[in-house]
């Protein structure tokens, strides 16, 4: 995937990308979330 | 590089950081604004500033060149920057330590634990390991970013380690946290779009993101038999499962600095400067996004340099950056080499300012917690005085952390840099992380529990740098000059990190003191957690009575 053989770094590579849009989601979901 | 033009840059940017600097110094006037920037500073401000104090040269640079040599297995440090370092560190960490140090009127990192465990002790030793361990960890960004200075603007690096340390010194004395955060956000745009740059224009000239993939992967042929041997197994594999080198990238690069991140004061103020926990959930996208954008793009840039070398000299990224005068590969140059050679020349200028950016942003955050650490915490100590002789006192604490930091720049051997970091790092979290994870989350938490898990985690650190883990042990010499070797013991002990050990005994320490030690007083918890805070374990009965 992506060019690259091994899923460990694959893996990595999307994780990256998506806990970086997992914060995204949360600040927009929690935008006027107090607590 | 046209010499006009390079200066005329570095004038505008620095016209634009020094009037940033005035800007905050005008909205300075009491403690609250100097120690947490007056409490109510805009998340897209907060989350640059935070995103901008973590990432240093090095994380672009060392870690890059890092990057070049281990390949994407340091994608793995990037998920842990992104995930624990502002997901969980924003949402789990943040908003409880706002609405805790908000309740217990906090506003140091050191206050905050003293406060929570009603220990000036506790208040003054955080302070103490702070004042200690940080101006290393400054003057290896100091060095970094002077000898930067050295090469770029051609100027002798004793002028430039003083040029540089009183250029923030002064935004920061004048302007406090206001000035650093106001700059920092400036500083942090810079980076973003540099880095950014520097992703779209290697993906380009390597023929796309797949195509620069494959390009590396094919790569793996020529790992030198050295590499082999220590268990790398190509740039886009992991290192062979257990080996030396699989440990370095496991524990030391991915653990080490990945959980590290979570206790380190400079950060750890940033959450005390929003108004209320909403601005921090507005934060976190902002900062997951900022660090994709800086470790992500270094790591995987700094892997595709073997690439570009190969195709262009014939050889990876380590053998084309040997130092000219030791001979040897240099990690350090691979990324300032590769921005000269690849990138455009427009680029570099852009690229200087970030490194600048990027270096002057954390700067300014370990300034302000040395000077604060000093002053606040140490020599006052909780005591009260009036705001003037209050932000006296702090700008003095900030003259100390100066001094203090530009002789260790003119002390430490260039090689400490790593070292100096890496001892920050484990320091930190060994000695602060369980007792600030239970001073948030644990009411049963003791001050004794606290006070052991501070001492046992700072000493095991310590001791494990100094005999254990050879990268620390062999610099410090400390081993080599009792025992007459660079570590006491062999593999893999050797390149295990030492917060792998020092942080599990740090809060083993925490838990089994505080449940043979008398709970804190149930008056003290009340006021630690009442308010919008959901509760913590206990606290509901706490709340209840």
């Amino acid at each position: 995937m992506l060019g690259i053989p091994d899923p460990q770094i694959w893996l990595a590579y999307l994780l990256s990308i998506l806990s970086a849009g997992l914060c995204v989601v949360y600040g927009i979901a929690k935008w006027n979330c107090d607590n | 590089m046209d010499r006009t033009l390079l200066y005329g840059v570095v004038a505008l940017y620095v016209l634009a950081v020094a009037g940033l600097g005035y800007y905050a110094y005008r909205r300075t006037n009491s403690d609250k604004d100097y120690l947490i920037a007056g409490g109510n500073v805009h998340p897209v401000l907060m989350a640059l500033a935070y995103g901008s104090t973590f990432i240093s040269t090095s994380a672009i640079v060392g870690f890059g060149g890092t990057a070049a040599m281990f390949g994407m297995s340091l994608l793995w440090l990037t998920v842990a920057n992104i995930f624990v370092g502002i997901f969980l560190a924003f949402v789990l960490f943040g908003k409880r330590t706002l609405v805790v140090g908000r309740n217990l009127d906090a506003k140091t990192f050191p206050e905050l634990l003293g406060r929570r465990y009603n220990s000036s002790f506790i208040q003054r030793y955080t302070a103490a390991v702070v004042a200690v361990a940080m101006p290393l960890y400054a003057a290896a960004v100091m060095i970094g970013a002077s000898r930067f200075l050295e090469q770029t603007l051609h100027i002798n690096y004793q002028v430039a380690v003083w040029v540089f340390a009183l250029f923030v010194a002064a935004y920061v004395m004048t302007g406090g946290l206001k000035g650093v955060v106001y700059t920092d956000a400036l500083q942090g745009g810079i980076m973003f779009i540099g880095m950014v740059t520097l992703l779209i224009l290697t993906y380009t000239k390597l023929g796309g993101p797949l195509t620069a993939h494959q390009s590396l992967t094919q790569l793996a042929s020529q790992v030198p038999a050295s590499l082999a041997q220590k268990g790398h197994q190509g740039w886009t594999q992991m290192p062979v499962f257990l080996s030396e080198y699989w440990w370095v990238v496991v524990s030391t690069l991915v653990l080490g600095v990945g959980i590290g991140v979570l206790a380190q004061p400079q950060l750890i103020v940033r959450y005390l400067t929003v108004k209320s926990p909403r601005e921090l959930n507005r934060a976190v996208g902002v900062g997951g996004v900022f660090i994709l954008a800086m470790t992500g793009v270094a790591f995987a840039v700094g892997a595709l340099t073997n690439v570009y070398f190969s195709q262009t000299v014939g050889q990876i990224s380590l053998a084309a950056a040997v130092d000219p005068v030791t001979k040897a590969p240099n990690v350090d140059r691979i990324i300032p080499l590769y921005i000269n050679l690849a990138m455009p020349q427009w680029f570099t200028y852009l690229f200087m300012l970030t490194l600048l950016s990027a270096a002057m942003s954390t700067l300014s955050g370990q300034f302000h917690v040395i000077g604060t650490s000093l002053s606040r915490d140490l020599y006052v100590g909780g005591r009260n005085g009036s705001a003037a002789q209050s932000l006296m006192i702090n700008r003095l604490g900030l003259v100390a952390a100066l001094v203090i930091t530009v002789w260790l720049s003119f002390k430490l051997p260039l090689g400490i840099i790593a070292v100096a970091t890496a001892i920050f790092f484990g320091v930190c979290a060994a000695s602060f992380l369980p007792a600030y994870v239970a001073a948030l989350y644990w009411t049963r938490a003791t001050t004794a529990g606290a006070v052991a898990s501070m001492v046992v985690g700072s000493i095991t650190s310590l001791f494990l740098l100094a005999f254990v883990y050879v990268k620390g042990s062999a610099s410090l010499g400390i081993s080599q000059a009792i025992f007459n070797k660079p570590a006491l013991f062999a593999f893999p002990w050797t390149v295990i990190d030492p917060i792998v050990i020092a942080l599990p005994l740090s809060a083993f320490t925490m838990v089994a003191v505080s449940l043979l030690t008398e709970p804190v007083e149930q008056a003290l918890l009340r006021r630690c957690f009442l308010g919008r805070i959901a509760a913590p374990a206990g606290t509901a009965s706490v709340e209840a009575e």
